[in-house]
């Protein structure tokens, strides 16, 4: 029968592997703060959502729209050019590294109604009444069929309904952003490793001699345990501060940080002397410790909720692992993801997949020929221009009537 | 596949008014109309010379910007040429009396003028022709006379546009007396002189494509080639004349018309024409 040594011995590392994800978290908040690589993503996933690479033209009217302007301080100022997506260090700029769906939606929306520019005239209250009607007779203000292509998409599947098209907009961002989200993971995986070794190694958090100090010493693997049990009931331990987190791990009394480096070998029992065989044991610790914080602290606790499960004398249907599901929504992303969240991708994913089967509808409708197309840009005006080509009386056509 | 306008020709030529259509007028446009909701009145600000020089550039834009550039023109004469039945781009940005997407909502005139000291005040017939063409239009709609609006009363920021140097209180007041159903439809040219000279048979009225014996007279007198057919030429020429003699240059030999080239001429030639 499995051991609850064993099973102890895995919470306890668990537990461990919860601290440390959490102080790479902070740390790599602490380094994004500074970076503000998100904000890069953002802003590329942006364009490439947009079909506007260069942000010249739509793409600089939605992040000049009132609405994401104020989401960033100073002026948008789009410098990295198109094709050079930005890289994991990527140094970004002032621009928001999140931008709300509704705000996204609402500001399109806006500029196809009203036009990009924000000036006396959009400004006024005479301006056109947003209405469905409105957005869809002015689409060609956006100046970039694609997206005028998804919001009519947008506004036909919503059957009148302007919260429905706003969601659908929403829902397009949103997948839009998934990917991005998934593309900064994917470009900032390494980082987590990094800095996971790092703390690995500043810390000494040496996994191979946690596990076997916790097999060894009963009083401290029940001390640990009990505390990872407090732990794993309070669904806000994701949110612990960076202080807390290290003030908790120091409290453990584990075999960890240089100074009680004489913890191992006396917790292990083994000499004082280290071998090279021993360093390479060290070694491994160490890694396996920076690949374990790459997963991210929800993760860990989530498997932590799910062990306690497995170990605790109540039916594992009383206490239901999606419970643990739960915690990790409410607890902080391992990667903070731009703009949507993950929990916002199950419920609109259902009107997303809907316009896509609407798409061949949609196209078919838009390539039939419509005579009754209102809405150009209505800021141009060719009077009072100078004169090019003067008309003779003898190239003027001929007239009926004629008042005496 | 024609816009929405089609119906301009006719009910400005229904009120009696000097009517050009420009070829293909009823396909043109850069899309079409939304629902109308008024008149702009315009200035062309083009050159002192001929009755419509600015035809062209409205038809056509220029290259930087994409024409119709008005649905109407309105020659120096009082002649409307009806340019496009689509949306054209007139208006620019403003607001008048809560409309702001002008070239979608208003039927833009453009009124050869060139906005100067030296084109002020208007001709009588041009400004009768622009009052009595927004009426004619207004009745066709049923709006109200206060949905006529000059460029300069509509376009924002305010002072963007100088246009029309029309004083548009006082002109809406005109086009309200022309709705009102009380005044006079305009006297058109007669067919043919009451009487010729000397009491004889009256000459009839020549125009842009009529033949005859009198046309080849006419063109004689005037001095263009003598084709026998009243075209584009001649009519440019008698537009001419009409201008030296302080006439309405409409290149229309009607009765006085016909006076002042009498006046002009020895009276042989004209007891010759009047036997002949």
């Amino acid at each position: 029968m499995l051991g609850s040594e064993i099973l102890d011995v895995a919470i306890g590392v668990v537990f461990v592997f919860v601290i440390v994800s959490l102080i790479c978290t902070a740390v790599r908040e602490g380094l994004e703060g500074w970076l503000k690589t998100r904000a890069t993503h953002l802003e590329q996933g942006i364009r490439h959502l947009l079909h506007d690479r260069d942000a010249q033209g739509l793409a600089r009217h939605v992040f000049e729209h009132p609405l994401i302007f104020g989401l960033f301080p100073g002026r948008y100022d789009p410098q990295v050019k198109s094709g050079s997506w930005p890289m994991a260090l990527t140094r970004g700029r002032n621009l928001p590294s999140y931008v709300p769906s509704r705000n996204f939606a609402l500001a399109l929306m806006d500029i196809a109604a009203r036009g990009p520019d924000t000036d006396e005239v959009n400004s006024d209250s005479a301006t056109e009444v947003i209405s469905l009607e409105a957005v869809r007779a002015n689409i060609r203000n956006l100046g970039n069929p694609a997206v005028q292509r998804v919001l009519l998409m947008a506004i036909d599947t919503a059957q009148g309904d302007f919260e429905r098209a706003v969601s659908n907009v929403e829902a397009w961002y949103d997948s839009g952003m998934d990917r991005v989200s998934g593309w900064y993971k994917r470009s900032t995986q390494w980082i987590l490793f990094a800095i996971g070794l790092f703390v690995a190694v500043a810390l000494n958090v040496n996994t191979v001699a946690i596990a076997d100090y916790l097999y060894q010493q009963k009083a401290a693997r029940e001390a640990l345990v009990a505390e990872a049990q407090s732990a794993a009931g309070d669904s806000n331990y994701l949110d612990k501060k960076y202080e807390d987190v290290r003030v908790n791990l120091q409290k453990l009394q584990l075999p960890i940080g240089w100074s009680n480096t004489t913890l191992i070998s006396n917790g292990a029992g083994g000499t004082s002397q280290q071998s090279g065989w021993q360093w390479l044991e060290v070694l491994a610790g160490w890694l396996v410790t920076a690949f374990a914080a790459t997963l991210g602290a929800p993760f860990w606790f989530d498997l932590l909720n799910k062990i306690m499960v497995i170990r605790s004398t109540v039916k594992p249907h009383e206490k239901s692992p999606e419970e643990g599901s739960e915690d990790r929504q409410i607890g902080k992303e391992q990667l903070p993801v731009p703009a949507s969240t993950s929990t916002a991708n199950k419920s609109p994913s259902a009107p997303v997949t809907e316009p896509v089967v609407a798409t061949t509808q949609a196209s078919a409708s838009a390539t039939a020929p419509r005579p009754k197309t209102v809405g150009l840009p209505d800021a141009i005006d060719g009077c009072d221009v100078d004169i090019l080509n003067f008309t003779a009386d003898e190239d003027l056509p001929a007239a009926e009537g004629g008042v005496a | 596949m024609a816009y929405s306008l089609t119906w301009l020709a006719a009910v400005l030529k229904d009120a009696g008014l000097k009517v050009a259509t420009v070829d293909g007028w009823e396909n043109r446009g850069s899309g079409d109309v939304g629902e109308i909701r008024g008149v702009l009145c315009h200035h062309t600000a083009g050159p002192q010379q001929g009755n419509m020089p600015s035809l062209a550039t409205i038809l056509n834009g220029r290259p930087d910007l994409p024409g119709p550039l008005a649905q109407l023109g309105l020659g120096r004469d009082g002649t409307f040429y009806v340019i496009a039945a689509g949306r054209c781009n007139h208006a620019g940005a403003g607001n008048w009396r809560g409309t702001t997407k002008g070239n979608t909502h208003f039927i833009g005139i453009e009124a050869e003028n060139t906005g100067k000291e030296d084109n002020f005040p208007w001709p009588a017939v041009q400004l009768d022709a622009y009052q009595r063409g927004v009426a004619a239009i207004f009745r066709h709609l049923k709006l109200e006379v206060d949905c006529c609006a000059g460029h300069r009363e509509y376009a924002l920021p305010s002072g963007r546009k100088t246009d029309p140097t029309l004083d548009m209180v006082a002109f809406r007041t005109g086009v309200s007396s022309f709705l009102a159903d009380g005044l006079p439809a305009p006297v058109l040219i007669p067919a043919m002189e009451p009487e010729g000279p000397g009491g004889g048979p009256g000459r009839p009225t020549l125009r842009r494509n009529t033949t005859g014996e009198f046309v080849l007279y006419l063109q004689r007198i005037l001095g263009v080639e003598q084709a026998g057919t009243f075209g584009p030429k001649t009519e440019a020429a008698v537009r001419e004349f009409q201008r030296q003699h302080r006439m309405v240059p409409d290149g229309i030999v009607g009765p006085k018309t016909w006076a002042a080239l009498d006046a002009q001429l020895s009276p042989a030639p004209v007891a010759a024409m009047g036997l002949g």
